[in-house]
């Protein structure tokens, strides 16, 4: 992990020696290399403080907390209920910490820095992408465990197969929330836009990602929840590849 | 020549308006099944029609917008999306109305229904992040990026809608398309009533249009004139 995170400037003198002569292959090693230096620094920052985990876990927990008093632990709906408090934690988590990975940026004008920065905007989108989804996978991990516990549901197959269909919906959740979070954090009363922002347009993935965990974690294989899946998969390629593009227009300042 | 085309399309729409009242209310044959409260599909389905045709526009001005850079795209963009909301709230209203002596019950999670229903939140964001932002040209590009990112997930919308409720057998089956237009009279009724709206839309989404760049025009001058002042201050 420390050697990870240790940031050295040695990159350089191996993407200048493997890729002289082809500029395709020097342009995506310069690309990767920028993509890696964001995503260890913000991890670095998130390891020296430690403050989105600790948000992202508790918020997520507290969901589930509430998820449990309101509908009870037990009872035949247990999978739904339990699937349901799996994406509303989610979701929460999600803007939550896709708008910390983008307002540790903004605090200081530091994001002025990483435009002058020899790095195209979109690598930067994609940087600021894993780094949403690392934080959603910690909350993830958090929530998933609480969850079986909460919910008194088996450590098991059910539990296994749930991991793809979360993670196919982190993947589109934190292309959606670094996107708009970077809108929403440069307007007024931004914080409380971004959800009515992500929420409608989040709800495709939320429909097949709802559905999807509840057949699984009532025991059903993921052949069973393919089509789920197929839609995840497109939604995720979609608003990827939408970010990518778009992403240019948003961070730019006049 | 810019007031006679605003007058042309009032007075067009006002008389496709009214032509179209007087087919639903007195030339149209009443439905056998539904009684009188079917008549108000007429309205229904031109407000859906010129909904999606406003969100249409709001994709395809955002994208010129971001591609050309000039002001009046994203003017039009603003412009028919406040239509658009209009017009999408319209139909869930008329829709409303229609469904509950029809189907017992004022809303119902019906594909079309949640479809629409979604489109209306998405564009209602996107009015709310206009009106919380207020005005300028990074407001403009978000708006652009906004637009066309919603317009994105419409089909993703309408296929996980539609899976969603074939999974969940639909309780209602009765679908107003089903219901079929029988009479060639209520053909023509809708098709002058979607002319009327269109025409409607067209005119409405004009003076929406001018209103936006006048406002433009006057911050324009007001900034220039509190230029001139501080320099003739100096």
């Amino acid at each position: 992990m420390a050697a990870f995170l240790n940031f050295s400037p040695a990159g350089g003198d191996q993407s200048e020696g493997a890729g002289r002569g082809n500029p395709f292959f020097r342009s995506l090693l310069a690309m990767l290399e920028g993509f890696g230096a964001i995503v260890r620094k913000d991890l670095r920052l998130e390891v020296r403080s430690g403050e989105s985990t600790v948000a992202l876990v508790s918020l997520s927990i507290l969901i589930l907390v509430v998820m449990v008093l309101a509908f009870g632990p037990g009872g035949a709906r247990r999978a739904e209920v339990a699937a349901a408090a799996l994406w509303i934690a989610l979701i929460f988590a999600g803007t939550l910490g896709a708008t910390r990975a983008l307002l540790a940026e903004r605090e200081s004008g530091c994001i002025r820095g990483l435009l002058l920065s020899p790095v195209e905007p979109a690598t930067i989108y994609a940087a600021k992408l894993a780094v949403a989804l690392i934080f959603m996978a910690e909350a993830g991990v958090a929530v998933l465990v609480v969850l079986v516990l909460f919910f008194n549901l088996e450590f098991g197959g059910g539990l296994l197969r749930l991991i793809p269909v979360a993670l196919l919906g982190a993947v589109g959740l934190a292309a959606l929330c670094t996107l708009l979070a970077t809108i929403s954090g440069r307007v007024r009363a931004g914080a409380m836009l971004l959800p009515v922002l992500v929420v409608p347009l989040f709800t495709p993935a939320l429909i097949a990602g709802s559905k999807a965990s509840a057949a699984v974690l009532a025991g059903q294989p993921l052949s069973a929840v393919a089509t789920w899946l197929k839609l995840l998969c497109a939604f995720d390629v979609l608003f990827v590849a939408a970010g990518y593009l778009l992403f240019e227009h948003v961070i730019l300042e006049d | 020549m810019k007031g006679y085309l605003s007058v042309t399309l009032a007075t067009t729409s006002c008389l496709a308006m009214l032509a179209a009242l007087f087919m639903v209310f007195v030339y149209v044959p009443t439905e056998v099944d539904q009684g009188i409260v079917q008549r108000i599909f007429y309205f229904h389905l031109p407000c859906a029609w010129v909904a999606f045709l406003a969100f249409g526009i709001v994709a395809i001005a955002g994208a010129l917008y971001l591609w050309l850079g000039h002001k009046i795209w994203d003017e039009l963009g603003y412009a028919a999306a406040e239509l658009g909301m209009v017009f999408c709230t319209l139909v869930l209203v008329t829709g409303s109305i229609w469904a509950k002596p029809i189907w017992g019950t004022w809303w119902t999670w019906d594909s079309r229904l949640t479809t629409t229903f979604i489109l209306w939140l998405l564009y209602g964001g996107y009015l709310l992040l206009r009106a919380f932002a207020g005005d300028s040209d990074e407001i403009a590009r978000f708006a652009a990026v906004l637009g066309i990112v919603g317009v994105l997930d419409v089909p993703v919308i309408i296929i996980s809608v539609r899976l969603w409720r074939t999974i969940h057998p639909a309780v209602l089956l009765t679908r107003q398309g089903e219901h079929g237009l029988q009479d060639p009279r209520m053909v023509a009724t809708l098709l002058v009533s979607l002319g009327a709206f269109t025409i409607m839309f067209i005119w409405l989404l004009w003076l929406r249009l001018t209103t936006l760049r006048l406002r433009t025009r006057v911050a324009m001058l007001r900034r220039n004139l509190a230029l001139l002042e501080a320099g003739a201050y100096r």
